[in-house]
């Protein structure tokens, strides 16, 4: 074999500039390709969220392309996880068919499409429901940043600012971790921070793998990071450290929030936090010295992004704290970023769909929820009603990861028409009637992707390799082709190439300088810190009073609030979170990730020892959770950096299609015990509102 | 000549594997081979918790003890100090996984050759980081030539003070900040 190794060094290396699909940050990437295959992956330098490095699934993930277990031709399911392959022809038919009796017969309403957007997704999937005549183009947010998206938008008119953490003096992060939910630049931007002397807070029930990196642990009592944020704006007030300059210029409601404020003293966020109110205040004096350079940062999921009945609320908190420093659009504080300019077909050529009158299902039952992204799960509970009969799931797994898979069989089960496009079998794809085969992001270009953020740019994911299965098909082509078995193929009259050059058009770029490069950043386009922007609030302003929870019935001024459920002494609270291997339930099924689990067992809950030892459990024991809703047996891992109210379960796990084999049976998923709910104000999935108990068993 | 070393600050790792699958890619190693091992030690008690992550692997030594007791001479060290395994000497013995006090080598169970860090030998000549270097995600890694004072890794070990994992153990080529 070391002839073959000796051989293959020879081989001259191509390299192509690309992005990742590992998860939702989509780093650039570089592809080194020998013989027409997929070697390895390096960081694009010029892309804002690698900056050249990549993390363990960036370089992992992308050995998808060659996994044994992908989907290589369409499928009609025939039974019970029983499907038979048939052709594209046969499966477009038949789904229009479908979709066309369904909405006839019913209207567009009842039909919906579901995805963890992507470049090309983004403009591909609404177009298509549209086309349809439906609204009900949703996302996995519902279960991620729901919660956080309503209460920023509602305040600053943007569902999330970005931090600038390599110039700030005091960071906060409140279950946010940027060393297991990984963006390289994020990392590296904290380390510069640290070196450079900031102060670094983790607020977390568990010190989280950020831990190394910050001065401060709080161990926060999980449900209760809305006390803490009203407690310490108390303090900026009581310590008259809040920017009044920018309160008077920039905001409205101030002194309604004031006087609610009055009430939360650190004494009593003690109480509910377990933070002592010595260190409530210290932390929030500090902040307000440092101001504007001090910030808490916004998060995604974090610990108020679908986790609790309050986060919504804890949302709104967190952006009014941040405007109480004023440090919005100021150097390291919170930014608002910019967009690039980019063209659009040319609808005389090209026509798009009409926007349909309906409202979005889900709307009316949630109006604050941020409507781009709409309230996913609404497509089940609609389908338990019978008012929802067809739905397309792309890139997403929802029958696992959005809501109870009981309850999401169940309701998928009363549906007309489930078609999922994936690249493996997943727990959704299991649940479908058609089943079509997408390629892996290795194998396709996509649409050009536009990056918002201080400094804006673009990027462009592109084919590395030929494609390996020859049924398999790129997502803009399977939308095209099943648009013109509908009959609209007039709104799909263009390429991809077509769609990319048209997005070009105004920057001045070239298509072939872009396929080049990959990645372009606009450094002239920077958004000009120390000038705030006009908001995209009501009042254009920062929202300490808001109408629109008034009128949706709500509170306009943020109160605090309990989280819906909360543990006994024989129980704990479950609480979830990413590790830096995995994402969702995507990268579960990859070998290569999945030997680190192995590895060092991480599939485990995290029990703090006070508690290990009340139930006679030893590190390493096998327990059995149990909740209202299900029960499931793992390994112990007893540890110190656990509040003793909550066990922690890594997100990943639980894969329960048994096509995936490498990662079927491993762990378990959290989303088993977690009550079908929406949090009232966004609707999100409210997934730390489980209270479990623990026991030891044989095995 | 050189003398290849590297620093790694504990510090700023936060245990994210991204040095040790980039490392089996650009190795093209089996998924059950990893050059890299991870270690970990929870100190203190509830809230008041440190938990310091070590990433192992190959550390170099100087006077290597797998060289000295391989019996086919599979393993060397380079001019530039570089302790690397001939694959087409290796009779897969495993005398030098014994002998390692670092545990830091690995049987490819697909070739049944004994294999460890490279230093990514290949990248180097090239002018390039190694793999692990080049991905670490916060920069804890830093690699050079340890017998020029001016690299980066020789600047940064004095003013880090950075030691050997086990001083005791023998002179390294890798040094840890904790």
């Amino acid at each position: 074999s070391s002839k073959y190794v000796k051989a293959s060094g020879k081989t001259e290396i191509k390299e192509i500039a690309s992005t990742c699909n590992g998860c939702s940050s989509k780093c650039g990437i570089i592809g080194h390709i020998k013989n027409g295959r997929l070697w390895k992956l390096t960081g694009h330098p010029d892309h804002p969220s690698s900056k050249g490095k990549l993390c363990a699934r960036g370089h992992g993930y992308a050995t998808l392309v060659y996994s044994k277990e992908r989907l290589t031709q369409p499928l009609k399911r025939v039974g019970e996880g029983k499907f038979e392959p048939i052709s594209w022809d046969q499966a477009y038919k038949e789904i229009a068919d479908k979709l066309n009796t369904i909405i006839k017969e019913n209207g567009p309403g009842v039909v919906s499409l579901t995805e963890d957007p992507r470049a090309t997704g983004k403009f591909y999937s609404p177009r298509f429901i549209q086309a349809l005549g439906s609204p009900n183009y949703y996302t996995h947010h519902v279960v991620c940043s729901n919660s956080r998206d309503a209460g920023f938008f509602h305040t600053l008119g943007v569902t999330a600012t970005s931090a600038d953490i390599g110039s700030s003096k005091y960071i906060m992060f409140i279950g946010r971790s940027y060393g297991d939910a990984i963006r390289p630049s994020s990392v590296q931007s904290l380390a510069d921070a640290k070196e450079k002397g900031a102060k670094i807070v983790i607020v977390d029930p568990r010190l989280n793998n950020t831990g190394n990196f910050a001065n401060e642990w709080l161990a926060i009592r999980p449900g209760t990071d809305l006390a803490l944020v009203l407690a310490m704006s108390h303090v900026l007030i009581k310590q008259n450290l809040y920017d009044t300059e920018f309160i008077k210029n920039y905001s409205i409601g101030f002194e309604e929030y004031a006087k609610e404020l009055e009430n939360y003293t650190p004494e009593w966020a003690e109480k509910l936090t377990g933070i002592s109110a010595d260190t409530i205040t210290r932390i929030a004096t500090d902040m307000g010295k440092a101001k504007p350079k001090a910030l808490i940062e916004q998060s995604w999921r974090g610990a108020f992004g679908c986790n609790y009945e309050n986060s919504t609320e804890t949302g709104r908190a967190v952006a009014l704290f941040n405007a109480m420093l004023g440090n919005i659009q100021q150097q390291g504080g919170s930014i608002i970023g910019a967009k690039s300019h980019l063209g659009a077909l040319d609808p005389a050529k090209y026509p798009s769909p009409k926007k349909p009158e309906l409202k979005k299902a889900g709307q009316e039952e949630f109006p604050l929820a941020y409507e781009e992204q709409g309230v996913a799960t609404i497509v089940a509970k609609n389908a338990m009603e019978g008012k929802m009969k067809a739905a397309i799931f792309h890139h997403a797994n929802p029958a696992l990861g959005y809501g109870n898979p009981k309850y999401m069989k169940k309701a998928f089960s009363k549906m007309d028409l489930i078609v999922t496009i994936d690249v493996q079998m997943s727990e959704t794809a299991l649940l479908s009637h058609y089943i079509l085969p997408d390629v892996t992001y290795i194998e396709r270009d996509e649409a050009i992707e536009s990056l918002s953020g201080k400094t804006p740019g673009i990027a462009l994911r592109q084919q590395m390799v030929e494609k390996v299965h020859p049924e398999t098909k790129p997502i803009h082509q399977i939308y095209s082709e099943l648009a013109k078995a509908c009959g609209f193929s007039q709104y799909f009259n263009f390429s991809l190439d077509e769609l990319n050059e048209a997005m070009l058009a105004p920057t001045g770029i070239t298509y072939q300088q872009l396929r080049q490069k990959g990645t372009i950043m606009f450094p002239d386009m920077t958004v000009e810190l120390g000038k705030m922007p006009e908001l995209k609030t009501p009042s254009k302003k920062v929202e300490f009073s808001s109408e629109k929870f008034k009128e949706a019935g709500f509170s306009p001024i943020v109160k605090w609030g309990e989280p819906k459920v909360s543990p006994k002494e024989d129980s704990f609270r479950l609480i979830t979170g990413k590790q830096a291997i995995h994402s969702h339930s995507q990268t579960a099924n990859t070998p290569i990730l999945m030997q680190i689990t192995k590895d060092y067992d991480l599939e485990r809950i995290w029990m703090n020892p006070v508690r290990a030892k009340d139930l006679g459990i030893k590190d390493g024991d096998l327990v059995e959770v149990k909740s209202s809703e299900a029960v499931s047996k793992v390994r112990v891992k007893v540890t110190e950096r656990i509040h003793p109210e909550a066990i922690f379960v890594p997100s990943h796990y639980g894969i329960t299609s048994p096509y995936q084999k490498t990662a079927v049976g491993v762990g378990f998923g959290y989303m088993e015990h977690v009550p079908f709910d929406f949090e009232a104000r966004s609707g999100a999935g409210n997934i730390q509102e489980v209270i479990v108990k623990v026991r030891k068993v044989k095995g | 000549m050189a003398r290849y070393g590297m620093m790694i600050d504990t510090r700023k790792c936060v245990g994210c594997y991204a040095c040790r699958v980039s490392c089996q890619m650009q190795n093209e190693l089996p998924v059950e081979v990893s050059f890299i091992k991870f270690h970990e030690i929870e100190t203190g008690v509830f809230p008041n918790v440190k938990n310091e992550i070590f990433a192992v692997q190959c550390q170099h030594c100087e006077d290597a003890p797998c060289e000295s007791v391989c019996p086919t001479k599979a393993t060397y060290t380079t001019e530039d100090g570089i302790v690397l395994v001939d694959p087409e000497k290796c009779i897969g013995c495993k005398y030098c996984m014994v002998a390692c006090p670092y545990q830091a080598r690995t049987q490819d169970h697909l070739t049944g050759v004994v294999e460890k860090c490279r230093f990514c030998v290949d990248l180097v000549a090239e002018g390039k980081q190694p793999a692990c270097v080049s991905t670490c995600i916060s920069t804890a890694r830093i690699f050079g030539d340890l017998d020029d004072p001016n690299s980066e890794v020789s600047k940064a070990i004095i003013k880090y003070n950075a030691k050997p994992l086990r001083q005791d153990l023998g002179k390294t080529k890798i040094y840890y900040v904790r």
